[in-house]
């Protein structure tokens, strides 16, 4: 019997029972829809996690401060406050670091900004004039500050794209207002090109300030704490030499000389896209196997089903085999009516899934899905397997059906 | 053409064996309309699956056509019963919700045939009377005609013997008279045909009639001129 035939066979077996066919295929839809959706949510956390890494900047080197110490237990990793302006100053030191093309020092803290009956609550760093060209930032208005500006302690802010449009909303130039930062007034000298949202995180919504005024000013004056230190490379290739450069010449200000007892940390952006992309790796194999589970029992509803109706068609599978019909036959015919149904449920699961892929990011906000290729083909695939893996049983057992016994079926 | 020798058959129930057929020697010649008649219980069903090559003898030989049955494996069987073997059936066993035309189609999709298949089903049925049918579902036929259908597809791939299991065990006077006036019309047209029944009135249509009791053959009595209608008329 050809393989056509036997889907025949198959199609006018399943279109006897539509409702039982039907809830069977549900059983694999909903499993290979979460498959695909929940994969394409994990997907989605990832590549919003990569994409927020890559907008810091290019060629990016990130400095941490180790960890710290307290009470004979070990805080987390970026918890001491080992790193100072004097670093920062030593990595741009050419001597020191010739692939270095700029360092600049990042504090962060959070800021209440007024502007007339405006105000907005958003995050505020304290840096240096390379700012921009370090993190990547255009100035839309304005300028940013100057080195004298960050060496006076100036009171003067650089607002982001989101931060300007809530003080300003009347489209009035903030350039040379006197805006409140923590009940502090500060002068905008200029409003940053909004550089979109990545991620979760807007990356407009932000004041930038001199670091120096930061400290005296807004983070309670007494602290000189540089947070992490972001270097910028020459280049792509100079990124390995530019490392190793910041390692020695920290390790030198620092005056250690074992780097295993380093009380920082330097990263490239890959380490911390690996970092960062094997936990949200794990979160889609997370997601993906709870899914997988429900398509797991939907191949144990397609083998219940098949179980049935080999036991209903009984009679049939006797006269079938009277009039000739081998055992591969009647095997074909079963394994092709279950493959069929989850062939036709994973179809529909892959529709329904990118359909849920697509609509789930409208209704809640900052959630991106990606739904990848491979994760559809496999979900087809599996779910065929799951046919053929869960239609084994049944068909077989049709297949040993003695004919005699089964002619005389009831 | 058929040849059985010592032919027995033992059913295992547990630990219990019970024998059907306790050595059965019977021939029968191509053309030969022989009945096969006893109670119940006399191993005719036995005799009837046998020789329908639904099952092996446990001793014995099955010579059909040259064939040595008990040396066939499964497929080989599968493909006797395609080929060599028309079934008709007391309870007709056409297939559920599948046209007339498709159930006659079917012994020919298991040959693998694939040209013609839907012109020789449609013939078949046209041969049987029921050319206007074809379309319709068993349910849709009433006993007689689905005894036609099954007759139809008993016949399509042209099988040495035709082999029928109490034909019209569940068809009214009238069918009844009307199928068997078709298997003698097979008959005179060179078709063996072997009819398995416990009524004697239509055990009458055949030239040849053989008696089973308790799995052997107690009388095998030949009448040249065959009953078409039977001594005493229908019950």
């Amino acid at each position: 019997m050809s393989v056509l035939e036997a889907l025949r066979v198959a199609w006018s077996g399943l279109a006897a029972n539509r409702l039982r066919s039907g809830l069977t295929m549900l059983g694999i839809l909903i499993g290979v829809g979460a498959v695909i959706l929940l994969v394409a949510v994990g997907n989605g956390a990832s590549a919003a996690v990569q994409q927020q890494i890559q907008a810091l900047g290019s060629n990016l080197i990130v400095v941490f401060p180790g960890s710290a110490t307290s009470g004979g237990v070990q805080q987390g990793f970026g918890s001491a406050s080992t790193l100072t302006m004097a670093d920062v100053q030593a990595l741009q030191n050419r001597q020191n670091a010739p692939d270095v093309a700029a360092a600049i020092p990042n504090t962060q803290g959070r800021a209440q900004v007024t502007y007339a009956s405006q105000n907005w609550a958003t995050s505020l760093t304290g840096t240096t004039q390379d700012f921009p060209s370090v993190r990547n930032y255009q100035v839309a208005e304005g300028q940013f500050f100057s080195a004298n500006q960050v060496a006076a302690d100036a009171k003067v802010v650089v607002l982001g794209a989101t931060v300007a449009q809530n003080l300003f909303p009347g489209g009035q130039d903030p350039i040379g207002q006197s805006v409140f930062i923590n009940r502090q007034a500060f002068q905008v000298i200029g409003v940053l090109a909004p550089k979109g949202t990545s991620g979760f995180t807007n990356q407009d919504d932000f004041v930038a300030v001199p670091i120096t005024s930061a400290w005296a000013y807004l983070l309670g004056g007494r602290n000189t704490n540089v947070q992490q230190i972001y270097v910028e490379a020459r280049s792509q290739q100079a990124m390995q030499a530019a490392q190793s450069e910041v390692t020695d010449t920290l390790l030198q200000t620092h005056h250690i000389s074992d780097p295993s007892q380093a009380d920082f940390q330097v990263l490239n952006q890959a380490d911390i896209l690996n970092t960062a992309s094997q936990a949200t790796q794990i979160l889609t194999i997370l997601l993906g196997a709870i899914a997988a589970i429900s398509l797991v029992v939907g191949g144990i509803g397609i083998m219940n089903i098949m179980l049935v109706t080999v036991t209903e068609r009984t009679r049939e599978i006797g006269i079938r085999k009277a009039i000739g019909a081998r055992r591969s036959d009647v095997l074909l015919q079963f394994l092709i009516e279950s493959m069929f149904l989850s062939a036709v449920g994973g179809v529909l699961g892959i529709v329904v899934g990118a359909l849920g892929a697509a609509i789930l990011p409208h209704l809640i906000t900052g959630l991106t899905t990606v739904v990848s290729l491979p994760s559809v083909l496999l979900a087809f695939g599996v779910s065929v397997g799951i046919g053929l893996f869960f239609g084994i049983y049944p068909a077989n057992r049709a297949a040993r059906l003695n004919p005699i016994e089964a002619l005389r079926y009831e | 053409m058929i040849t059985l020798e010592g032919v027995t058959k033992v059913y295992r129930m547990g630990k219990v064996e019970v024998p059907a057929l306790r050595g059965v020697d019977l021939h029968v010649d191509e053309g030969e309309f022989v009945a096969i008649i006893g109670a119940s219980g006399s191993g005719k069903s036995t005799l009837m699956n046998i020789l329908g090559c639904l099952d092996v003898p446990t001793g014995g030989r099955y010579v059909l056509q040259g064939i040595d049955v008990a040396e066939l494996d499964d497929n080989q069987l599968a493909l006797v019963r395609n080929r060599l073997v028309g079934f008709v059936f007391q309870s007709f066993n056409l297939i559920p919700r599948v046209s007339a035309v498709h159930n006659v189609e079917m012994p020919l999709i298991y040959s693998g045939i694939r040209r013609d298949r839907r012109a020789r089903a449609l013939a078949a049925l046209e041969a049987v009377g029921l050319g206007d049918r074809a379309e319709h579902q068993p349910s849709e036929l009433s006993g007689g005609q689905q005894q036609r259908v099954a007759i139809a597809r008993a016949l399509i791939t042209d099988p040495a013997i035709l082999l029928a299991d109490e034909p019209t065990g569940n068809l009214d006077t009238e069918s009844s008279r009307d199928i068997m006036r078709l298997f003698v019309e097979l008959n005179r047209e060179g078709r063996t045909v072997i009819l398995i029944t416990h009524e004697p009135d239509i055990a009458a249509y055949a030239q040849r009639v053989v008696r089973l009791r308790d799995g052997l053959i107690v009388a095998d009595e030949r009448s040249p001129a065959a009953a078409h209608v039977p001594e005493g008329g229908w019950r």
